[in-house]
């Protein structure tokens, strides 16, 4: 009741500051504000939904990504006591004297008034302005102005203003009247009883493994490029080489690209690569029945409940898992990509030709959000994640009284344990402001 | 209404497009004239269309893809291999 109360008489106190919208931050969100706490949700980006927004399927079940997500991201967006700032970042948090977080946040402009945007895409079509799309993992261009993604939410336009030629003519195709250049960064001040950090994780960059030729043959590609080219808003009409348009039919993948590696500074398991590549393997072999797909790894961690079941099933379906570690990819003239390997079995040194490489990159940790605590600090791990000072007991709980974290932001995970962490946080929250209350 | 119309006249007051973003847009157009000149008489698949427009076979994908994306282009069937799709020119 107090919760109430207090929200009526200032509306810039929030119960709940939830730092990041993917599926770690809208579960602990919606927990929350169905136990009646006023939440508010910040994403950097345009659209809320995180990394699973943009994936195919899911592990080991194979359920759509977008039908598991977008259900519980409508429900994010319109619950009552939910408020969701996109395009916003945290620049400061101190504690106050009254035991809360004073909040200093800057939105940047979408150059579109959002309320007023009804996503018809007239703006896209009127302009000239071309860039890479990065919610293709530049796969492919977008315009200028633009709607991140069919599923976005808010499915409403914003202008790439570093982008943008100035030419005017999605003001003038506007049928609703929305672009506003004059929109402006804004600084807003907030309070909050309580912080929940769910910022989530960052992809390995494989330019860093010169011998795997990211970045210089188009036909090795990430595995969340693959992740696009399975999903229904994939960046092509069907699954391709991005060297030439070839449907791949001889496709290799390989673990633990910047996972398990010391000399590129992450020597720990990212969890979830084993078994999303065995899923993408699945839906290749189900995409393009011709398709030969090979496996290359050190290791098969396949611990979770079903995943065992899910990896011998793709052998079944015709996935050669094989036990390599891979000294080197070159490619040839018609775009064919030549991996050396050694079998670890034999230790013999093989070579053998594919036409597309997928590197099953690693996850890592994302730690910027550190650096906006004021006088205390959000202590991290040896590998930079949120520091879980009660790992066994009470694992949302942060070096920070009243600051608790969520899903891969304290490590890597796949989305079942993600949204069981989700709801650590919640529950942890919601018994600090009864206590503090 | 009017009045938000200007907007853009606004933001140019102190803001200068990026000679990038004008670059991006000139090789844009100069890719997108060369591939519709290729398909305009049969659709054909992206190394046909490299062929033709020597342009290089990767970017020639990028653009082929983009103008597909942008409803530009639409597809036209496989090869007898199954291995490259064919592209028209989008009937208007
Ligand atoms: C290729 C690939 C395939 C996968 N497939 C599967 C699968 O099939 N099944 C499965 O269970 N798991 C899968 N996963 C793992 C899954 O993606 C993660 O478990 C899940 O996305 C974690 O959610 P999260 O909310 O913790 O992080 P994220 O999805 O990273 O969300 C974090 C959010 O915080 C935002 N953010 C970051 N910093 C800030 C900031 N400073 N301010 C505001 N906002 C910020 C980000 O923009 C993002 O929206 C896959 C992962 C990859 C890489
Ligand atoms: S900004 Fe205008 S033209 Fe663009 S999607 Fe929104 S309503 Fe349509
Ligand atoms: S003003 Fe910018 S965003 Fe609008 S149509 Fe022109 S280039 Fe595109």
């Amino acid at each position: 009741m107090e919760i109430q109360q207090e929200t009526c008489i200032n509306e810039s106190l929030y119960d709940v500051l939830v730092i990041g919208a993917g599926i770690a931050g809208e579960e602990s969100a919606l927990k929350l504000a169905d136990m009646g706490y006023r939440v508010l949700l910040v994403e950097k980006e345009p659209s809320i939904g995180g990394k699973m927004i943009l994936l195919s399927k899911v592990f080991p079940t194979l359920d759509c990504a977008a039908c598991i997500t977008t259900p519980k991201v409508s429900e994010t967006a319109r619950h009552p006591n939910i408020t969701i700032l996109t395009l916003t970042e945290v620049e400061e948090i101190v504690r106050d004297t009254k035991n809360r977080f004073s909040v200093t946040l800057k939105k940047k402009p979408r150059y579109v008034v959002e309320k007023d945007c009804t996503g018809c895409q007239e703006c896209e079509k009127a302009c000239p302005a071309i860039v890479n799309d990065q919610f293709q993992f530049n796969l492919t261009a977008r315009k200028a102005v633009y709607i991140p993604f069919t599923i976005a939410n808010p499915r409403v336009a914003l202008i790439d203003i570093d982008n943008c030629l100035l030419c005017g003519a999605c003001e003038k195709a506007c049928p609703s009247n929305c672009i506003d250049f004059t929109q402006k960064e804004e600084q807003l001040k907030i309070t909050a009883k309580s912080v929940i950090v769910s910022t989530g994780f960052k992809l390995f960059d494989p330019i860093q493994i010169e011998r795997y030729g990211f970045g210089r043959y188009k036909n090795v590609i990430t595995s969340m490029q693959m992740e696009r080219q399975l999903a229904p808003t994939r960046p092509f009409n069907n699954i391709l080489r991005p060297s030439d348009g070839k449907v791949p039919d001889k496709i290799a993948y390989v673990f633990c690209a910047g996972s398990r590696d010391h000399t590129v500074g992450n020597p720990i398991c990212s969890q979830v690569c084993c078994m999303y590549s065995t899923k993408q393997a699945q839906l290749l072999m189900g995409a393009l029945p011709m398709a030969d797909v090979s496996l290359y790894y050190i290791n098969i961690r396949a611990f979770g409940k079903g995943f065992d079941e899910f990896y011998e099933q793709a052998k079944d379906m015709g996935a050669k898992y094989v036990k390599g570690k891979i000294a080197s990819i070159t490619e040839k003239e018609n775009g064919n990509l030549i991996l050396r390997y050694e079998d670890i079995a034999t230790g013999k040194v093989t070579e053998k030709e594919h036409d597309l490489v997928v590197l099953s990159v690693g996850i890592l940790a994302n730690p910027g959000i550190t650096r906006v605590f004021k006088k205390e600090r959000l202590e991290t791990d040896a590998l930079n994640y949120i520091r879980q000072t009660d790992l066994l007991q009470s694992p949302a709980i942060t070096s920070i009284e009243g600051v608790f974290a969520a899903g891969t932001a304290t490590a890597p995970m796949d989305i079942p344990d993600t949204i069981m962490s989700a709801g650590a946080a919640a529950t942890e929250t919601s018994s600090y402001l009864a206590r503090l209350s | 209404m009017e009045a938000k119309q200007k907007t853009i006249d606004i933001i140019k007051q102190t803001r200068k497009a990026a000679p990038e973003a004008f670059e991006a847009r000139k090789l844009y157009l100069k890719m997108r004239k060369a591939i519709a000149e290729a398909l305009k008489d049969e659709p054909k698949t992206i190394p046909q269309v490299a062929e033709a427009t020597n342009i290089p076979i990767g970017e020639a994908t990028y653009y082929m893809m983009a103008m597909l994306k942008f409803g530009e282009l639409s597809v036209n069937g496989i090869d007898d291999m199954d291995e490259y799709y064919f592209y028209e020119l989008k009937k208007a």
